[in-house]
């Protein structure tokens, strides 16, 4: 690609002219066209100077320091956030591309980047309000989810406001972002062991109840991965005094003993998952234990024939022929 | 531009065209209300689908991400009960393997196979320069628009070239759920070894996609899987079947005996051009085949210009159209087929 390729501009220059570009592009006079040519001129270039092309390599660790210290002195990397929907299709996929590769920066141990964009957190809240625009969402989807790789950039999404937006996010109508959504939910919620489960402790309450409302959900594809979501919580040893917390409530047995009934196979099947973790439990409060007696028969009845099809999985139909026996000895506790 | 909105009734099913990803997907003729076009709508039963349901989100948001001509579009997607629906333009022709085992089950002509080459090529150079690996090139993933302009589809097998923050010259990943491809993948990545593969595995595909069309079925088929794969390691090079590369002796009866092959197929001829690109896709070794890029400045492309336009050239097959019989039969036994996986239900009541 000669019109590209052969460009001798270095970083410093590449840098101010996509900034030019973009802020251009941004004010909306009448040259748009030109400056949107512009950002994808530029942004082509900085692409092939982290990633190289077909015809040459990458640029040296020298050039890509300077490329990246010129993003962060000109704080171009917000502003190309913040522009994304003006950016033409292929320059979202760009923008994507360069930052999640100027973040994998390493000194050292060091990640410079991530320094960076912890004194700049605006680029993370930014990244997740794109959910709320679909022709945006799945390039801010790539980009958060290679933030929350990183556990000091993750605590900052956990702990803010903005995370309960994820709760809508993964249940908007269109399907390919809602799942995308999703996946990024389950990054921050499922990455860093320690820190997801300080944060599920810390705010159980408010989580759950969120939680609750896309367990119930309309939308079956957020229902079931939502509940095969929280089946991965609860039995992750790190969120033990969660799952404790969760399996003590009554409310939560009952609404898992009905998605066992549900119409949907995969859904029983999701549901048996927490549902085997009430009945495990050495220490059942009074309540859960109540209500699996009042219905000890029916159960034990209802697993015998629960997914008999599954013959070939052999960790699931040991976990059923466990958990009937368990259920068939129970017992009232003494003195009741 | 046409707005496609999420509103099931905006979509009136006609009939059902085809079945995919095993059985668990289906796609239909369908009628978008608002605008009176047609249209194609792809049903995936969720509940059907057990472990590899990411396959379907891996196939929608790539698809949502590529842009071009001879890539299928998928306007947009969404829940519906337990199924996802994509709407996507009609590809009135089908895909190629339909036209191969409706019409020419020996083979396409050789202009129509150029065509369709040339527009594979287009979309998987545009592929490979965003960064991802198509990992299920075959005749059934390539689809004929209504005015002969071919274009790919099956993302679900694809996978990312960039991995972690570089642009990966090798990858080893072996593609999930892959056992229907697998005739059509490189010796480099069944063999799964510590050398990986890369963008040129489905170079090797291309390969045999030519093979296929030419032939009327991709070589190997019916074939054990294992003999498929030695073969292949061992370096054997399928060919396209015609008067050059079928030995022929005096007196040789082609119409009887174990070997049934066609007078049609044994008399045939094809360009020598067309038999050098289809060896030099399917070579061993990968680094001797070409890109798509270069592979598109090859002279045989320049026929195209004075060749008859796709359509002409694929008759007696005939485009779909609204006139298309309502076949109720046919849409009865899709839709039990459907509902089959719900319809056990536990009546036992809880007491709480």
């Amino acid at each position: 690609m000669p019109l590209f390729g052969k460009s001798q501009k270095g970083p410093a220059e590449v840098v101010k002219a996509l900034k030019e570009a973009v802020n251009a592009l941004e004010k909306g006079d009448k040259k748009v066209e030109k400056a949107q040519e512009d950002v994808s001129k530029n942004l082509v270039l900085i692409k092939n100077m982290l990633y190289g092309t077909s015809e040459s390599e990458p640029q040296t660790d020298i050039i890509v320091a300077q490329l990246a210290q010129e993003l962060y002195n000109s704080n171009l990397l917000l502003l190309l956030i913040q522009n994304l929907n003006r950016i033409d299709f292929e320059g979202k996929k760009d923008v994507a591309q360069v930052f999640n590769n100027i973040l994998r920066r390493q000194i050292g141990t060091r990640s410079p980047t991530v320094e960076y964009i912890c004194t700049k957190p605006e680029i993370l809240f930014t990244l997740m309000s794109g959910y709320e625009h679909q022709e945006i969402a799945l390039n801010c989807g790539t980009m958060l989810r290679e933030c929350a790789r990183y556990e000091a950039l993750a605590k900052i999404m956990l702990y803010s406001d903005d995370f309960y937006n994820f709760f809508r996010y993964v249940e908007v109508s269109t399907f390919d972002i809602a799942s995308d959504a999703f996946s990024t939910f389950k990054e921050l919620l499922t990455r860093h062991k320690i820190l997801c489960a300080e944060f599920l402790e810390a705010n159980y309450d408010k989580v759950f109840n969120y939680y609750q409302r896309l367990l119930n959900s309309e939308n079956y594809v957020t229902r079931r991965q939502s509940l095969k979501l929280l089946g991965e919580l609860l039995l992750d040893r790190h969120n033990f005094s969660v799952m404790t917390r969760y399996i003590s409530n009554p409310e939560n047995l009952k609404l898992m003993m009905n998605m066992l009934k549900e119409r949907s196979r995969n859904i029983q099947f999701e549901a048996f998952h927490v549902f085997k973790v009430f009945v495990a439990n050495p220490n059942k409060p009074k309540p859960i234990l109540d209500i699996l007696l009042r219905n000890q028969e029916k159960l034990v009845d209802f697993l015998m024939k629960f997914h008999t099809d599954r013959a070939e999985d052999e960790q699931f139909n040991d976990e059923k022929a466990y958990l009937i026996r368990q259920i068939k000895e129970l017992k009232p506790l003494p003195g009741h | 531009m046409i707005n496609y909105n999420i509103n099931i009734n905006d979509y009136k099913v006609v009939s059902p065209l085809s079945q995919c990803f095993e059985g668990k997907a289906a796609v239909y003729l369908a009628q978008h209300v608002p605008s009176g076009s047609m249209i194609a709508l792809k049903k995936f039963n969720m509940d059907a689908i057990r472990e590899d349901s990411y396959l379907v989100d891996v196939e929608i948001i790539l698809t949502r991400q590529l842009h071009h001509p001879n890539i299928l579009q998928y306007f947009i997607s969404f829940v519906q009960g337990p199924e996802v629906w994509v709407i996507s333009p009609l590809m009135a022709y089908g895909s190629c393997k339909d036209l191969l085992s409706q019409h020419f089950n020996d083979g396409l002509p050789e202009q129509a196979i150029i065509i369709i080459l040339r527009d594979l090529l287009e979309a998987l150079n545009y592929v490979h320069k965003k960064g991802f690996i198509h990992r299920a090139i075959r005749a059934s993933h390539i689809l004929i628009s209504p005015l002969g302009k071919a274009c790919l589809s099956g993302f679900r097998y694809s996978c990312p070239i960039i991995v972690n923050g570089k642009w990966q010259k090798t990858i080893h990943s072996f593609p999930s759920s892959t056992k229907p491809n697998l005739n059509w993948l490189s010796p480099e990545l069944l063999e799964q070894n510590l050398v990986g593969y890369n963008e040129k595995s489905d170079i090797y595909s291309v390969g045999m996609v030519i093979c296929e069309l030419a032939n009327g079925s991709e070589p190997f088929a019916g074939m054990s899987k294992t003999l498929m794969l030695t073969e292949k390691v061992r370096g054997c090079i399928p060919q396209l079947l015609d008067c050059t590369t079928i030995p022929r002796e005096e007196g040789d009866d082609f119409s009887g005996g174990d070997c049934d092959i066609s007078p049609k197929i044994v008399n045939r001829r094809f360009s020598d051009d067309l038999h050098k690109i289809a060896e030099i896709c399917l070579n061993q070794e990968s680094y001797y085949r070409p890109t798509a890029e270069q592979l598109l400045a090859d002279s045989i492309f320049k026929t195209i210009k004075k060749s008859m336009p796709l359509p002409d050239l694929l008759k007696p097959a005939l485009p779909l159209s609204d006139k298309v019989a309502y076949n109720t039969d046919d849409l009865e036994e899709l839709k039990s087929l459907n509902n089959f996986s719900s319809l056990e239900i536990y009546s036992c009541e809880w007491d709480f």
